[in-house]
C-alpha cells in the first residue's frame, strides 16, 4: 500500500514538474529576468525533465523490470524505430508512423509504467539513430512516455465502459491516438517557442500578456506545425482502425506467455 | 580526442558559453569555431553534407525567429515599416530591434543544436549508451538490445514486405500494412522470449516485486527534482543567486550520491573500458578550469559585455577582447588534433 | 553428475503433460544426444537442467532434479548460470550486443566478474573457439554458423561443467552444421565439459556420444548407449537403416564404420536404373545468359537453365553460389540481364503480379507469410489478393492435400513447425499456380515433416506442375529429384540426372552413395542386393 503511494506521488511530480516546466513560458509571464529565463529555458526544462526521467525510470526499473520485459520492450522499442526509418515500408505521406500507435497499445496492454517506458524509450532510441541527441530528446521522452502512460487510463475507461473487445474500443483508441498525435506537436514545438519569441519588455513583464502570449504561441503552432501534426494525428486514426484488433490480438496471447508463475507439486 | 567523458565535457563547457551571452560578435565568433569543429570531425566521419545541413538549419532559425520576433514584437525604435494596429497579434511597427533579437535569438538556438550535432557526430552509439549510469543497466538494457535487434529487424521487414508482395499483396493501401506488420510482430515477440531465456540462462536474472525496491532513492531523486525546479524558478523571479547555486549543489550531489549507491548495489561489471589517452585527459583539465573560471568571471560580473539587448534603440555590441580566449574552449578538440 | 527423478512438468494453463516421470542420470565428461521428433519435450527437458523450466516458463513440476550438486529447481537459471551453459536454436534471436567480443563477456558482466579478469577470460574464449578474426565484428553481418559459434563461446565463457545445445544446427546448411558439431565435440574433449545436445542430425554425433536419450511418442523417456537405444527409435540416420538391411550388428554408427568391403564380398548390389527426365516439347521456365549483380558485385554468370513440367528439379551448389539471387532474379524482384521465359513468352515485360498468377514462391522463412487468425483466413487472403473466390468446402478440400484439414479453423501460429510449413505452401498454392519455387523448404524440420512435404511435391509433379527446389539438403532431395541442376559460382556446374549428382560431386554425396560409391544408389531406398553364390 506504502509502495503504491509513493509511486503514484511519483507519477503525481513528475507531471506536475514536468508539465510546469514545459509551460512555464506561459506560467510564469510576471518574472523578471527574462533574458536569463529564455537564455536557460531549454538546457533547464532538458535538465528537470531528465530527472522527471530517472524517477520513473528507477520506479518501473526496481518494480516491473524483469529479464522478459526488458526483452520485449528492447524488442518492441527496435520494431518502432525500424517502422519509422523504413523509408519503403508504410504506403502514405511523411509523418505516417505506428510509433504512436504502438506505444498507446503497449500502455494499453501492460499499465502505465510499461507504457512510459515503452513512449520514453522509442525517442531514446530514435534520437540515438538518428543522430538526434539533442537538449529537446528529454522532452520528446517524456511526452511519448505520457503518451504510453495515459493509455492505461483508457484501458480503465472502456473496463468500465465494457468496451473491451467492442467497437468502440478501436473507436476510442484511434481518437485516443488522434489527439496525442496533436498534442504531442503542440508539446513539442513549446520547446522553441521561448527562443522564437522571448522579447523582453513585451511578453515576460506584463502578466496581462498570458492570454496574449498564448494566443502567439497559438499562430505561430498553427504556422508552423499544424498541417504536420494533422497529418500525425490522421495517420494515427488510419493505422489504429486497421491494425488494432489484429495487434490487441497478439498482445493478449503474449502478455499471458509474458508473465507467468511456477507451481512445484509435492508428491505425496 | 575521442574519450566519452571529454567530449561530454566539452558539450557542458560550450553549452555554458553559448548561453551566457547574447551578444552577437561573440555568438558569431562561436558559430564559427562550432562549424570549423564540427566540420574537422565531419570529414573524419565521412559526412560531406554535414556543414551544409547545419548551416541550412542555422538558416532557418535565423528566419523564422527573425520573422516571428518582428510580427509579434513592436518595440524599438528603428521602424522599418508599419502594418495597421488592428490587425490581430501582428499588427504595429516593424522595428530594426525586434529584427536583431530574433536574429540574436536564432544564433543561440543555432548554436546549441550545432554543438549537440557535434556530439552526434563524435561519439558512436554504443559510446552514447556507456552514457546511461550503472543504477540504470536495466534501462539501458532494453535501449542496447533495440540498438541491436534494430538492423534485423528493419532486414525482416524488407523480407516479409516482398514475401507478401510475391503472394499478391500490391502493398498500397494502410490495410495492406497488416500482413507486413503482424509477421514482424509475432516473429519479433517470439524473439524477444528466447532473447530473454538466452539471458536469464547467462546469468542476467530479475525476479522483480514490489517489496525488493528501496525507497530512498526515489524519494531522493523526487526531492533532488524539486529542488533544481525551485531553485530555477526563484532564479528567475530574481531572488539572490546563491539560493539557488546552493539548491543545485545539493541536488547535484544528492544525485549523484544516489546514482553511485543505486549503481553499487548492483553487482554487474562493465566490459567496456574508457580509453583515456593523454589528450583526452589535457582536454577534460582545461574545459573544467574553463567552466570555473567562466562560472568565478560570471558571477563577479567581470563581462557585462556579455549581454546585449537591442532595446530600445540599437546599440553597437560591446566587446572586452581580455575574455575573447573563452569563445574558442569549443575549438579546443581541433586545436588539439592538429599534432596527430 | 545430472540426475533426474521422476521428473514431470507441464506447461501453464495446460493440462498436457509434456515430461513424464522422467528419469535418468549423465555422468560428468560425457557427450549425450537427445533425440525424439518435434514437439515431444526436448526443449523442455533441456531447459530443466538450467532451471529455466520452471523459472522462467512457468507450469507445474514435480519431482527431482540434481545438477553438480545444485538443484535447478529451488535454485533457479541465476544461481545456475555459473554451472550450465545453454546455446539456443535461433541463431538470429539470443543476442543482447551488437558486437561479438562484447556478447561474449555479457554472462561476466552479469557474474560481476572484474574486467581485468573479464578481458583475460574472453580473450582465451575467444581463441578456442576461433573467433579472433570476428571479435570486433558486428553480430548482425556474420553468417549463421558463425553466430552459433558465438552463442557457444558466449555460453563457455562463465566456465561452466556442462553445456547444452537445444538443437544448434537446425537453422544452418549442412557444412556450417559439421564444423559447429565438430568444435563441440573437441571443447568437450579440451574442457572436459560435460555436453547435452539436441539434434536431428545424428550421424555427426553419433560416434562421439556416451549416451542417447530418446523420447518416445508415448511420452516414455529411454536413456542408454546409442547401440542400446538406436534400434528402438523409429527414425534412424541412413547409415543405420541401411545396416539394418544387411543385418549388420554391432550396428555401424557413421559411414567409416560401415563394412563396405565385407558387404562388397558377401553380396551382389545390384544398380539402380538412372533417372532420367522424359523429353519435354517446350519449357515452362526459360532462363538464357542470366546475369544478375548486387550491387558491384556480380552474382549470376551466364546461367541458363530451363523447367519443365511434371518434374522436381533441384538445384543445389554450396552457400554465395547464388541459388536464393536466381529465384529472386527469376520472379523479377532483381534486376537481370538476359532471356527470362514463362510459357515461351518474354517475362522482362510482364509486371510483378502478372508473373505471379503463375509462379509461386515460398521464402526462407514461411513466418513471413503468416498473419491471419486462421488456416482457412490465410487462403482466402491469398485469393483476394488474385480477385478470386472459393468457398470453403473447396479450400477444406484443398487443405487435406496438406494433410491440414482438420487444422483449418486453428490460428497458423500455434501449429508446429511442419504443419506451419505446410500452411505457408498452401497459402502460396492456393490460386493453382504451374510453377512452384521452394527456398530451402526443410530447414528445421524433422523427418516426419519433412515426409508430408514430399508428399505434397510429389503429388503436384504428378499433376503436372513444375517445382523447382532449392535446398541444402541432400538426403531429402534425393528421395524427390527428377533433375538435378548444380549451381557454382553463379553459373551452372551439372544438370542432369539425380542419381550422378548425388552420387560423384563429393560435396553432394548422399549417405548412401558414400557408403557404396561403386554403385548408383543415392537413398537407403536403392539399396537392393543377392547373396553371392560362391561365398
Amino acid at each position: 500500500m506504502k509502495k503504491q503511494l509513493l509511486g503514484a506521488l511519483a507519477d503525481l511530480i513528475v507531471l506536475v514538474i514536468g508539465v510546469l516546466s514545459l509551460l512555464s513560458p506561459f506560467i510564469f509571464p510576471g518574472l523578471r529576468s527574462a533574458e536569463t529565463f529564455s537564455n536557460t529555458f531549454p538546457l533547464m526544462v532538458s535538465l528537470i525533465i531528465i530527472l522527471c526521467l530517472l524517477i520513473l525510470f528507477y520506479e518501473t526499473q526496481e518494480t516491473l523490470l524483469d529479464s522478459k520485459i526488458i526483452a520485449f520492450l528492447g524488442v518492441l522499442i527496435a520494431i518502432n524505430a525500424a517502422l519509422r526509418f523504413l523509408e519503403t515500408a508504410i504506403p502514405g505521406p511523411a509523418g505516417f508512423s505506428p510509433t504512436f500507435f504502438l506505444i498507446i497499445l503497449t500502455g494499453y496492454f501492460f499499465g502505465s509504467r510499461i507504457g512510459f517506458l515503452m513512449g520514453a524509450m522509442t525517442m531514446f532510441v530514435s534520437g540515438l539513430i538518428t543522430g538526434g541527441v539533442g537538449p529537446w530528446l528529454p522532452g520528446q521522452m517524456i511526452t511519448a512516455g505520457w503518451v504510453g502512460q495515459s493509455a492505461a487510463i483508457l484501458k480503465v475507461f472502456n473496463k468500465k465502459a465494457q468496451w473491451q473487445g467492442k467497437a468502440p474500443e478501436i473507436i476510442t483508441l484511434a481518437a485516443f491516438g488522434a489527439v496525442w498525435g496533436l498534442v504531442y506537436g503542440m508539446i513539442m514545438n513549446l520547446w522553441f517557442w521561448p527562443f522564437l519569441a522571448g522579447a523582453p519588455g513585451q511578453i515576460w513583464l506584463h502578466s496581462a500578456y498570458i492570454g496574449i502570449n498564448f494566443q502567439r504561441y497559438l499562430a505561430y503552432y498553427l504556422a508552423t506545425s499544424l498541417v504536420w501534426d494533422i497529418t500525425r494525428a490522421i495517420g494515427n486514426i488510419l493505422i489504429t482502425s486497421v491494425m488494432a484488433k489484429p495487434v490487441i490480438k497478439i498482445l493478449k496471447r503474449f502478455t499471458t506467455r509474458f508473465s507467468f508463475d511456477y507451481r512445484e507439486q509435492h508428491q505425496s | 580526442m575521442k574519450n566519452t567523458y571529454s567530449w561530454v565535457l566539452w558539450l557542458a563547457s560550450s553549452l555554458l558559453i553559448i548561453l551566457s551571452t547574447r551578444n552577437p560578435f561573440y555568438l558569431l565568433i562561436l558559430l564559427i569555431n562550432l562549424f570549423i569543429t564540427g566540420q574537422q570531425l565531419a570529414k573524419r566521419e565521412n559526412h560531406p553534407l554535414w556543414a551544409l545541413h547545419n548551416f541550412r538549419f542555422l538558416l532557418t532559425m535565423l528566419i523564422l525567429s527573425a520573422l516571428i520576433n518582428t510580427l509579434f514584437t513592436h518595440t524599438g525604435r528603428s521602424v522599418i515599416f508599419s502594418l495597421p494596429e488592428n490587425w490581430l497579434l501582428i499588427g504595429g511597427n516593424i522595428t530594426y530591434e525586434s529584427l536583431v533579437f530574433g536574429l540574436i535569438n536564432g544564433f543561440v538556438i543555432g548554436g546549441i543544436y550545432i554543438a549537440f550535432n557535434i556530439i552526434n557526430l563524435a561519439l558512436s552509439i554504443k559510446q552514447l549508451t556507456h552514457l546511461i549510469p550503472k543504477a540504470f543497466r536495466p534501462i539501458g538494457m532494453t535501449a542496447t538490445i533495440a540498438l541491436t535487434f534494430f538492423p534485423s529487424i528493419q532486414q525482416r521487414a524488407r523480407e516479409i514486405k516482398e514475401a507478401q508482395m510475391i503472394r499478391g499483396n500490391p502493398m498500397k493501401r494502410i490495410s495492406d500494412w497488416v500482413p507486413l506488420f503482424i509477421p514482424l510482430l509475432v516473429t519479433s515477440l517470439e524473439n524477444a522470449i528466447l532473447l530473454s531465456a538466452s539471458m536469464t540462462s547467462r546469468g542476467f536474472y530479475r525476479q522483480q516485486s514490489e517489496s525488493t525496491m528501496s525507497d530512498l532513492p526515489l524519494i531522493s531523486l523526487i526531492l533532488s527534482a524539486f529542488m533544481v525546479f525551485s531553485g530555477w524558478i526563484l532564479r528567475m523571479y530574481d531572488y539572490p543567486k546563491l539560493i539557488s547555486i546552493l539548491l543545485y549543489i545539493a541536488a547535484a550531489t544528492i544525485i549523484f550520491l544516489t546514482l553511485f549507491l543505486t549503481g553499487r548495489r548492483s553487482q554487474a561489471t562493465q566490459y567496456h573500458q574508457e580509453i583515456w589517452q593523454k589528450k583526452d585527459i589535457l582536454a577534460s583539465v582545461l574545459f573544467i578550469a574553463a567552466v570555473l573560471i567562466w562560472n568565478l568571471v560570471k558571477y563577479y560580473n567581470l563581462i557585462p559585455s556579455l549581454s546585449y539587448s537591442p532595446y530600445p534603440e540599437l546599440p553597437f555590441p560591446d566587446i572586452q577582447p581580455a575574455y575573447i580566449f573563452f569563445l574558442f574552449v569549443p575549438l579546443l578538440p581541433v586545436l588539439l588534433q592538429s599534432d596527430d | 553428475m545430472i540426475k533426474f527423478e521422476n521428473l514431470s512438468f507441464s506447461y501453464p494453463q495446460t493440462t498436457e503433460v509434456v515430461l513424464n516421470s522422467v528419469n535418468f542420470c549423465i555422468k560428468p565428461g560425457t557427450l549425450t544426444l537427445v533425440t525424439g521428433a518435434s514437439g515431444s519435450g526436448k526443449s523442455t527437458l533441456l531447459r530443466c537442467i538450467n532451471g529455466l523450466v520452471p523459472h522462467f516458463s512457468g507450469g507445474t513440476i514435480s519431482g527431482k532434479i540434481s545438477v553438480f550438486g545444485s538443484n535447478p529447481i529451488e535454485e533457479g537459471p541465476e544461481i545456475l548460470a555459473t554451472k550450465v551453459g545453454f546455446v539456443f536454436q535461433e541463431p538470429e534471436a539470443q543476442f543482447v550486443f551488437d558486437i561479438v567480443e562484447d556478447e561474449i563477456a555479457f554472462a561476466l558482466e552479469n557474474l560481476g566478474i572484474p574486467r581485468e579478469e573479464m578481458h583475460n577470460r574472453v580473450n582465451q574464449v575467444i581463441e578456442r573457439t576461433h573467433l579472433a578474426d570476428i571479435r570486433r565484428k558486428k553480430i548482425n553481418n556474420i553468417s549463421g554458423g558463425e553466430k552459433q559459434k558465438v552463442a557457444i563461446a558466449s555460453a563457455l565463457v562463465s566456465m561452466p561443467q556442462v553445456l547444452v545445445l537445444d538443437e544448434p544446427t537446425s537453422q544452418l546448411d549442412p557444412s556450417s552444421a559439421e564444423e559447429i558439431l565438430d568444435q563441440v565435440v573437441s571443447l568437450k574433449n579440451q574442457l572436459g565439459l560435460t555436453v547435452i545436445l539436441s539434434e536431428h542430425r545424428l550421424e555427426r554425433l553419433l560416434p562421439y556420444a556416451d549416451s542417447m536419450i530418446y523420447l518416445a511418442p508415448d511420452k516414455e523417456v529411454l536413456a542408454g548407449t546409442p547401440q542400446e537405444i538406436l534400434p528402438i527409435m523409429q527414425q534412424v540416420p541412413p547409415v543405420v537403416k541401411i545396416a539394418y538391411k544387411f543385418q549388420i550388428s554391432p550396428l555401424p554408427l557413421t559411414v567409416e564404420d560401415f563394412p563396405s568391403k565385407e558387404i562388397g564380398r558377401k553380396y551382389h548390389l545390384e544398380q539402380a536404373t538412372p533417372i532420367k527426365a522424359p523429353e519435354q516439347p517446350q519449357a515452362l521456365i526459360k532462363i538464357k545468359n542470366m546475369n544478375t549483380k548486387i550491387g558491384e558485385k556480380r552474382i549470376l554468370n551466364n546461367l541458363s537453365l530451363e523447367l519443365h513440367q511434371n518434374e522436381i528439379l533441384t538445384l543445389l551448389g554450396e552457400n554465395g553460389s547464388g541459388k536464393t539471387t536466381l529465384l529472386r532474379s527469376i520472379l523479377g524482384l532483381l534486376d537481370s540481364v538476359g532471356e527470362r521465359l514463362l510459357f515461351g513468352e518474354n517475362m522482362h515485360k510482364r509486371s510483378l503480379m502478372e508473373i505471379i498468377q503463375h509462379i509461386a514462391y515460398l521464402p526462407q522463412n514461411p513466418n513471413d507469410l503468416l498473419f491471419a487468425d486462421t488456416v482457412l483466413d490465410e487462403l482466402k487472403v491469398t485469393l483476394g489478393n488474385h480477385n478470386l473466390n472459393r468457398d470453403d468446402a473447396e479450400l477444406t478440400q484443398f487443405l487435406e492435400q496438406f494433410n491440414l484439414g482438420d487444422k483449418k479453423n486453428r490460428y497458423p501460429r500455434d501449429l508446429s513447425v511442419g504443419e506451419r510449413q505446410r500452411t505457408a505452401l498452401a497459402s502460396i498454392t492456393v490460386h493453382d499456380p504451374q510453377i512452384i519455387l521452394l527456398d530451402e523448404p526443410t530447414r528445421g524440420l524433422d523427418y516426419h515433416a519433412k515426409q508430408a512435404l514430399k508428399e505434397v511435391f510429389v503429388r503436384w509433379r504428378n499433376v503436372g506442375k513444375a517445382i523447382l527446389l532449392v535446398t541444402h539438403d541432400v538426403e531429402f532431395a534425393a528421395l524427390l529429384a527428377d533433375r538435378v541442376a548444380i549451381l557454382d559460382d553463379g553459373s551452372i556446374l551439372f544438370d542432369g540426372d539425380p542419381r550422378i549428382a548425388f552420387s560423384q560431386f563429393q560435396t553432394f554425396m548422399t549417405k548412401t552413395a558414400q557408403i557404396f560409391p561403386q554403385t548408383n544408389w543415392i537413398t537407403p531406398g536403392d539399396v537392393k542386393f543377392r547373396p553371392k553364390r560362391d561365398v
